[in-house]
């Protein structure tokens, strides 16, 4: 619990038509290279939001070690699934998996629970954009838009201020970013600290499609928002 | 290269294999002797075992040699030919069977109980092999039994034939042989279920099973009726008993007749079925006196149909 | 000998299987239920080796049912076809498979459309939009390749049946003498009277 308060906040966002996942990267130092990170594989340099399945991609907050171990599970639930049913997992049972491992670890003596919190977001037909937080005890509860990691409250506090129902995907991403902002202890918002995802429907197919963007892209984005480094004067107020 | 290794190697399965037939060569095989002793090399001989075939598939044999279905010239022969009913009516359920017991050709008895007495309010039937429903019917009586100590309440027939059939189904390909009713009154009234080793099983009013079920189906179907009077019902399987002992060579010898009511089932008689033919069941309730052998029944009657004039 | 039908029409699928239930030449029983309810809009008919059927039939529906207590919404017709193929696909390389064929008529309440799967004892699966199992199918194929209508009211479709009773009646050497017939739509599974 501890170490998700202290992790990278990661924000999300549910709209009408999609839902929007944000995180926040910690930089732990100045001579922690990141020259790599501005190309970025796709998914950014993927350290905190992952594509679960086609349908639902996830955010994860804690000891980053713990986490890739979940999402490797998670990703193995969800082919598990369309293996056997051959369909894919609906969002509530991935995160109803997870959460049965995860309960398994508070249970029993001599073993450590995993130190992650993860939000997921994901479509499925029996209820649509959906939601989802689930915490190292196992518990999990689906949300219109909710943040775990640093400064949680502080998002969710401004999270309840500003949302409102029926709200599409493209004002659900300024919500996300602007929220994001104030929220960040840094106080320049750019791509080496910030990763960002959206699910929606493809148009002609009406099946999921999950977009996790580029750095270039999420500074496209930043600058289109006008929310790119040059505005520290929000970040400071915040700070 | 291998070959050469294998041969001279002690362990491995080939090695095994070779310690397996030279165990089985030696007469002493024992099951403890398959497979590696795992340190318990001192045991092997004081271990009580088993001994199985000097085969490689027991089932695979015994599938091949028994008398099933499928192939009638097969070596061990299990009692096929029997007749055995029961159904339900009004007054409860009618259970009748024959008493004959054949191996191959050979009458081997005439005086088998082919109703099984699972408890007062049960009674299993036996068709195929002897064994395999004695044992396992009584078998089903011990768990009626458990069910009633451990629920203070008697197992319904319903469930009694549901366990019957899962534990059969469980040795399915195994060689049982078994075509059973289970008959019995319960909270429902009179209920009769076929059971057999297939794992089939069936709720119904009317069932007949055996090599001369076709026989007793002929006349039981054509008599039956739901309203039947308790007598009429016992006259009918008795009948119907008689009419596969006469057809069927497998079948014969005597009938056992049985009755369930509210209160259990009651023995109602063993009827000798030469005896039918000729002069009857005797005097007991239902009998419409006289045997029941065609030429006896047509006596006097005749088909000629003579011009009128003739006959004058 | 069994036979098992089933076809799809305007947002419904018929699924009829013969009633009666046979060893060597004695019908034991004539009036046994074939076909099913899985969950409230999937229907099963089923045929094969006596005591295979019952076992794995029930086996089946214990299972979907344990899906929908432990998930709160049933699977729909492609995932549950999906799930009792691979059992059958499982079952086939034990040591003793289940020899049961299957047809699965469903209908999807999401996407609002019937959906049917032929499935046999190898754990073959293909969605069709008529189906049959048993030596009726040599007859009934053909027909409904003549006369099927993917559009056929209800009442068109128990038309389209009827054909197939009295062809395969009509046709095959021992045929079953009655069928039971269930419908699966919009308002759910139940049994038609025909």
């Amino acid at each position: 619990m501890e170490a998700i308060s202290r992790a990278g906040t990661v924000l999300g966002v549910l709209a009408k038509d999609g839902v929007v996942l944000a995180a926040e990267k910690k930089v732990t130092g100045k001579l922690l290279d990141l020259s790599g990170a501005k190309e970025g594989g796709y998914g950014g340099s993927g350290e905190k939001i992952y594509l679960l399945n086609s349908n639902i991609i996830g955010g994860v907050a804690g000891i980053t070690s713990d986490a890739n171990s979940l999402v490797n599970y998670a990703r193995s639930a969800a082919q598990r699934h369309l293996l056997t049913y051959n369909e894919d997992i609906p969002v509530e049972l991935l995160a109803q998996r997870l959460c049965d491992m995860k309960q398994g670890y508070t249970q029993y003596g001599g073993l450590r629970p995993f130190g992650v919190s993860l939000l997921y977001a994901g479509y499925d037909p029996h209820y649509q954009f959906q939601l989802y937080h689930s915490d190292p005890s196992g518990n999990y509860s689906g949300w219109k838009a909710t943040c775990i990691g640093a400064n949680n409250g502080t998002a969710q506090s401004l999270l309840k201020q500003e949302y409102k129902d029926d709200l599409e995907v493209k004002d659900a991403i300024g919500l996300v970013l602007r929220t994001m902002s104030k929220t960040m202890d840094s106080t320049t918002l750019g791509s080496e600290k910030l990763e960002f995802a959206v699910l929606t429907l493809d148009p002609t197919t009406k099946e999921p499609k999950a977009k996790i963007y580029r750095p270039a892209e999420i500074d496209a984005l930043l600058e289109s928002e006008g929310l790119a480094k040059k505005d520290e004067d929000t970040a400071k107020r915040s700070a | 290269m291998n070959t050469f290794a294998d041969r001279f190697s002690t362990t491995g399965a080939l090695a095994e294999l070779r310690k397996a037939q030279k165990a089985a060569d030696e007469e002493e095989f024992s099951d403890a002797m398959w497979g590696s002793e795992a340190g318990f090399g001192s045991l092997a001989k004081g271990v009580p075992t088993f001994s199985v075939p000097n085969i490689p598939d027991p089932t695979a044999f015994l599938r091949l040699h028994t008398d099933d279905h499928a192939d009638p010239t097969c070596k061990i022969k299990i009692s096929h030919g029997t007749t055995t009913l029961a159904f339900r009516f009004q007054g409860g359920v009618i259970v009748a069977v024959d008493s004959r017991a054949t191996a191959g050709s050979y009458v081997a008895s005439g005086t088998v109980k082919k109703v099984i007495e699972i408890n007062p309010y049960l009674l299993g039937t036996m068709a195929g092999g002897a064994a395999d429903c004695q044992y396992w019917e009584t078998y089903l009586g011990m768990h009626c039994r458990l069910h009633e100590l451990r629920n203070r309440e008697r197992i319904s027939v319903s469930a009694a034939s549901k366990y019957l059939s899962n534990l059969v189904y469980s040795y399915k390909g195994m060689g049982l042989s078994m075509g059973t009713m289970i008959c019995g009154w319960d909270k429902t009234g009179p209920a009769v279920f076929y059971v057999d080793s297939d794992g089939t099983r069936l709720k119904g009013d009317l069932f007949s099973v055996g090599s001369g079920s076709t026989f007793a189906y002929g006349v039981l179907d054509q008599g039956y009726r739901w309203d039947l009077t308790d007598e009429e019902a016992q006259e009918l399987g008795r009948r119907s008993i008689y009419a596969a002992g006469h057809r069927d060579a497998f079948s014969g010898n005597t009938c056992n007749l049985y009755h369930v009511k509210e209160d259990g089932w009651k023995f109602i008689g063993n009827y000798d079925i030469s005896k039918m033919h000729y002069d009857g069941p005797g005097n007991v309730l239902g009998a419409t006196g006289g045997g029941y052998g065609y030429e006896l029944r047509v006596e006097g009657l005749s088909s000629a149909n003579p011009p009128v004039a003739a006959q004058a | 000998m069994e036979n098992l039908f089933a076809i799809t029409g305007k947002g419904y699928v018929i699924v009829a299987a013969d009633t009666t239930s046979a060893r060597s030449i004695v019908k034991m029983k004539v009036d046994e239920d074939k076909i099913k309810v899985l969950s409230p809009h999937l229907l099963m008919a089923y045929s094969g080796e006596p005591g295979d059927t019952i076992q794995f039939s029930e086996y089946v529906e214990r299972n979907i049912r344990l899906f929908q207590i432990r998930n709160t919404y049933p699977l729909g017709p492609s995932a549950a076809a999906s799930w009792i193929r691979r059992s059958l696909a499982e079952s086939l390389r034990s040591r003793k498979p289940y020899a049961v064929n299957l047809l699965l008529g469903g209908y999807d309440t999401n996407k609002h459309e019937p959906h049917l799967f032929w499935v046999d004892y190898l754990g073959t699966m293909t969605e069709v939009p008529f189906a049959a199992h048993g030596y009726g199918s040599y007859f009934v194929l053909s027909l409904l390749d003549r006369y099927h209508n993917p559009e056929a009211s209800l009442e068109e479709g128990l038309a389209t049946l009827k054909r197939c009773i009295a062809e395969v009646t009509k046709r095959v050497v021992v045929s079953p003498g009655q069928y039971k017939v269930k419908v699966v739509d919009k308002d759910g599974a139940r049994e038609i009277e025909i």
